[in-house]
């Protein structure tokens, strides 16, 4: 009798989870069968533009009334993103259409079942004029794997830029033009902190070596080889790296921190020069208090200047055809030039595609926000992010652990050397 | 009079820590008033020079505020819920009934609490995949809703009730289930009370989890709204971010005032002597 | 208690047929167990088993082969250099830890109950309200107030000509403010079980010392911290084994383990492994090594705690 009275009790919990699993379910939507729906993950915070992809994915929305798209923001950037995806894979959920960072080229196509641009032309529009048409072949080349194969379409751009606060380098008589090289920049933070006791610079560190890769790269050294190997452990990747060390370690004239206290150095005026992404500029605007602006990333003398490029690509995981077809229908909707400035003045990313790039609406907003202008000039000197063929996110790591032993003190030649052959004994 | 003196020198240290406590909350307020100017350039001026709503109306148009929290509240309060009904029946189970392995069992319960997050969240993840509850509160809630600790706790708590009682009770034949409700409950009322305040407090705060499994925003949980307004890539709208997190602190607050007897004395009198 | 339980259980049986009440007996703590050995067993015992049979292979959870490696992924627990350093770190950690979040609870509940008379109730009520917020508000607010550069500490002391050192870039320093913000959080909650713990005791034992005028810090350590030890030995393991979990939060958000795994311990490496580098293989043999090591922890509490207990009845 006794047993009777728990199992109802049981039937009685059993029953109030199931009401609350109606409650819950009252507020999903209700499904159309004529309505093909896809989701559409996303990095994009608040801060981020945000609401520029709510807005876009609102106006898709009342303009293709067979499809819904429902977006999903990520945190924690495209690593944060590739956690989930990694988890909604694992259970063979996919979301549709999904931002891919540029570190993670390899890694995704390598992992994941996906509908490359080429395809999803061929197989909706019968031909790829929507591409080739758009985007230039250099900006094609950052979204291609390691055997040259275009994985999703480059959707948001942006390069390192040298931010600077002019009021100070107007009292300490510092031209701007002088900061054209690392070796000026070198010398104007000696300068800064002898007068001033400040920083001159801070480099961003991220959980990344984006920025580390520029300086590396502005020297002319390389940091995959053609054949796929690490290769920064020459002479003119030491070079980079020991002008760095020497700013932060021997002359502390270069601040070290993790990217939100250096970034509010630097806002803060406690910092002369921070060389970040460009997607900071509105930040920067809105909240310093002194005469910011921005200038082409440095590079060493006599060298080019190279920069890889940071940002996203838009890649289709939609498994079947008529979910692959809506996320098509989706992605051409995202690069319409009307978006594509919706996209770009939020995030504060540039265009990804030629006509959107010589566009007046543009150009006008160029003139409104000049921060960004440096970062635009600096596209013909962008390169594709280092993604190593194999191993690419042990890769990346292992460059990371390197540029905290550096700048905490450890030799730069050993370090670099010690870390390339990490890297290229699972190559 | 010497006493008098003697315990005034023991406050100093004492009035330090409320001072290290309360700062940093003061901070959070006075920044969530500040526009995101003056949060750079007044960082020292716990009275903001500008104070203004702006951030809390930025919020408000940006997320849906209301449906945000009556979301984290729906979800704090499932999970709450079932942490104590599992809990005091399990516990009940331990304190009042003699059985095969009884130890056993009790150590493989309470061994669950040892097991790192990070262990379960990917597994769970594939379960409740397989549910069908991906992007659905009852996904959040369901593998949280037991809570070893709370057996513990409420187990420990038992222990108050005079065995007599309970004796007493069986001797008339009273079921079990009648024990539980009408015997045991109430005595341990205010430890409940008190637990399960805790339970909301944790899961009212609880990101990680659900940041997997939901995924539209009308479904977003304080915490995760929160995630909105962090992003180094695009710089950290700090005092945005302070804004929702004083609108997040809110309901605990006023759990804690409403409920504050009750959790300051029987936390530990849950029967840890 | 427990045993005094079963007596009567047992006198019950005897009255109404030892046969047919033994069957119940054994049937009925079942559905009561039922609720939450079915949540248990779903959500944290497969994922235990999912994880120890993981721990033999390499594989990245989603590649469509995984390699069987047997141990390997276990002598690199214990032979990688990182792996000793993080195990190292943990050490620290848990070191930091219990003097954060019980030693100085301790004290101050110890002053709080025998030194300052009777104005406990405002502290009680201030030292525990931190505990309701969540720890990424804590970590953001930290990083912010403490920024070495720019932050308000940090523009203080340079008003009196003082630096704040750049603890980020050092890892045992960031250990200690990592752990600094989850003393924020759980001081006042381990303070609050630490002073109930000291309040049960009776009144008149101490008085009864005083009166033989042994001295206040003697009757402390001879006669109130003996009669507390269950209470202290349950918060010390949830300091460890709790605290090591809150770590985590802040230091994914300031420091992610940096600099070079210098701030790192066991779990949060377990989670750089598992969902940064997706060494799947890797990280779940990290994970059953932590919870190896937590499950002698709680051996040894169930040998004091629970054995105390029993004492005392």
């Amino acid at each position: 009798m006794n047993t009777k009275h728990t199992l109802k009790r049981l039937a009685g919990i059993t029953a109030i989870i199931g009401m609350a699993a109606l409650f819950a379910g009252c507020s999903k939507s209700q499904a159309n069968d004529k309505v093909t729906h896809i989701t559409y993950w996303h990095v994009n915070a608040q801060t981020l533009g945000g609401a520029s992809v709510n807005k876009l994915v609102k106006e898709f929305n009342q303009t293709h009334k067979n499809i819904k798209v429902t977006a999903k923001f990520n945190p924690n950037m495209y690593q944060g993103l590739m956690q989930n995806l990694q988890s909604a894979q694992a259970s063979g959920k996919v979301p549709d259409v999904v931002q891919v960072g540029w570190a993670y080229t390899n890694y995704f196509s390598d992992n994941f079942k996906y509908l490359n641009p080429n395809d999803a032309a061929q197989k909706f529009d019968k031909n790829t004029n929507s591409i080739t048409k758009n985007f230039s072949p250099k900006t094609l080349s950052f979204a291609k794997n390691a055997n040259g194969k275009l994985v999703g379409l480059p959707y948001s751009l942006s390069t390192p830029i040298l931010y600077i606060n002019k009021t100070i380098l107007k009292k300490y008589g510092i031209d701007p033009s002088e900061l054209s090289t690392w070796q000026g920049v070198e010398k104007a933070s000696k300068q800064i902190k002898s007068k001033s006791g400040n920083y001159g610079v801070y480099i961003q560190e991220p959980a990344d070596t984006w920025a580390q890769q520029a300086m590396m790269l502005s020297n002319g050294a390389q940091i995959k080889s053609n054949d796929g190997k690490a290769a920064f452990n020459s002479k003119a990747g030491q070079q980079a790296y020991q002008l760095y060390q020497d700013m932060v370690v021997k002359e502390k004239t270069a601040l070290h921190a993790p990217w939100d206290q250096g970034m509010d150095a630097f806002i803060n005026g406690k910092v002369a020069m921070a060389f970040t992404t460009v997607a900071q500029a509105s930040h920067i605007k809105q909240s310093a208090n002194f005469d910011a602006s921005a200038i082409v990333a440095p590079t060493f003398k006599g060298k080019k200047l190279t920069v890889p490029v940071g940002g996203s690509m838009l890649t289709i995981t939609a498994q079947s055809t008529p979910q692959q077809k809506a996320a098509w229908k989706f992605e051409k909707f995202m690069y319409k030039n009307s978006s594509l400035m919706t996209w770009d003045k939020g995030t504060g990313y540039l265009p990804p595609t030629k006509t959107a790039l010589n566009s007046t609406i543009f150009k006008t907003y160029l003139d409104k926000n000049p921060m960004i202008k440096p970062a635009v000039d600096e596209l013909g000197n962008a390169v594709p992010w280092t993604s190593f063929p194999k191993n690419g996110l042990d890769a990346e790591q292992s460059m990371i652990d390197a540029r905290d032993q550096i700048l905490s003190g450890k030799n730069v030649n050993q370090t670099l050397k010690s870390a390339q052959e990490k890297i290229n004994v699972k190559q | 009079m010497q006493t008098n003196r003697k315990s005034l020198v023991w406050h100093i240290p004492l009035l330090l820590i409320v001072l290290v406590i309360i700062l940093p909350i003061l901070f959070m307020i006075s920044n969530s008033f500040k526009t995101l100017h003056d949060s750079y350039n007044s960082i020292l001026s716990l009275i903001p020079s500008h104070p203004t709503l702006a951030n809390y109306i930025t919020l408000n148009h940006q997320i849906n505020l209301i449906r945000v929290t009556l979301n984290t509240f729906g979800m704090a309060t499932l999970v709450t819920l079932g942490k104590i009904s599992t809990g005091l029946l399990a516990a009940y189970a331990f304190h009042n009934f003699k059985f095969h392995g009884k130890k056993i069992v009790y150590f493989i319960f309470i061994a669950t609490i040892f097991v790192p997050f990070t262990t379960i969240m990917i597994p769970n993840y594939l379960v409740i995949s397989k549910m069908n509850l991906l992007n659905n509160m009852l996904g959040v809630a369901l593998p949280q809703m037991c809570d070893a600790a709370g057996i513990m706790l409420f187990l420990k708590a038992m222990e108050k009730v005079p065995t007599s009682l309970v004796e007493s009770a069986r001797i008339d034949d009273i079921p079990e289930r009648k024990i539980l409700m009408n015997i045991i409950i109430p005595i341990l009322k205010p430890n409940i009370i008190s637990i399960g305040a805790i339970f909301f407090i944790n899961s009212w705060n609880e990101y990680v989890w659900p940041t997997l499994i939901l995924k539209d925003k009308g479904s977003f949980t304080l915490p995760l709204a929160l995630q909105n307004y962090i992003s180094s890539e695009g710089g950290t709208n700090f005092p945005l971010a302070m804004a929702l997190a004083t609108i997040m602190i809110i309901p605990p607050l006023l759990i804690y005032v409403i409920f504050q007897k009750y959790i300051l004395n029987s936390i530990s009198s849950s029967g840890l002597k | 208690m427990l045993s005094n339980n079963i007596q009567a259980k047992e006198k019950i049986s005897s009255r109404s047929g030892p046969v047919k009440r033994g069957k119940k007996m054994n049937i009925k703590p079942f559905f009561y167990l039922l609720p939450s050995g079915i949540l248990i067993s779903i959500f944290i015992g497969f994922p235990v088993l999912y994880t120890l049979y993981l721990s033999f292979f390499n594989w990245n959870l989603i590649s469509p082969t995984k390699e069987f490696v047997g141990f390997n992924n276990y002598i690199n627990v214990f032979t990688d250099p990182t792996n000793r350093q993080v195990m190292f770190n943990t050490l620290i950690y848990i070191g930091i830890l219990v003097i954060l979040n019980f030693v100085i609870p301790y004290l101050i509940s110890i002053i709080v109950n025998f030194f300052i008379g009777k104005t406990k109730g405002p502290y009680k009520i201030l030292f525990f309200i931190p505990s309701l917020f969540s720890l990424v508000v804590g970590a953001m607010l930290f990083s912010w107030i403490l920024n070495p550069v720019s932050g308000p500490v940090a523009l203080i002391l340079r008003d009196y000509g003082m630096k704040l050192p750049q603890w980020t870039n050092s890892g045992s320093l960031a250990i200690i403010v990592i752990c600094l913000i989850t003393n924020w959080k759980v001081f006042g909650y381990n303070f609050i079980l630490l002073l109930t713990g000291l309040g049960s005791i009776p009144k008149n034992i101490i008085e009864a010392a005083k009166i033989d005028g042994i001295p206040k810090w003697r009757v402390i350590w001879d006669i109130v911290l003996p009669m507390n030890k269950s209470v202290s030995v349950y918060v010390l393991i949830l300091t460890i084994v709790e605290g090591l979990q809150y770590v985590f939060t802040p230091l994914n958000v300031i420091t992610q383990g940096g600099p070079n795994y210098g701030s790192s311990n066991i779990l949060y490496h377990t989670y750089l492994n598992g969902f940064v580098l997706y060494k799947t293989g890797n990280a779940s043999a990290l994970a059953t090594v932590t919870f190896i090591i937590f499950l002698i922890l709680l051996a040894l509490e169930i040998k004091f705690v629970e054995g105390g207990r029993k004492h005392a009845d």
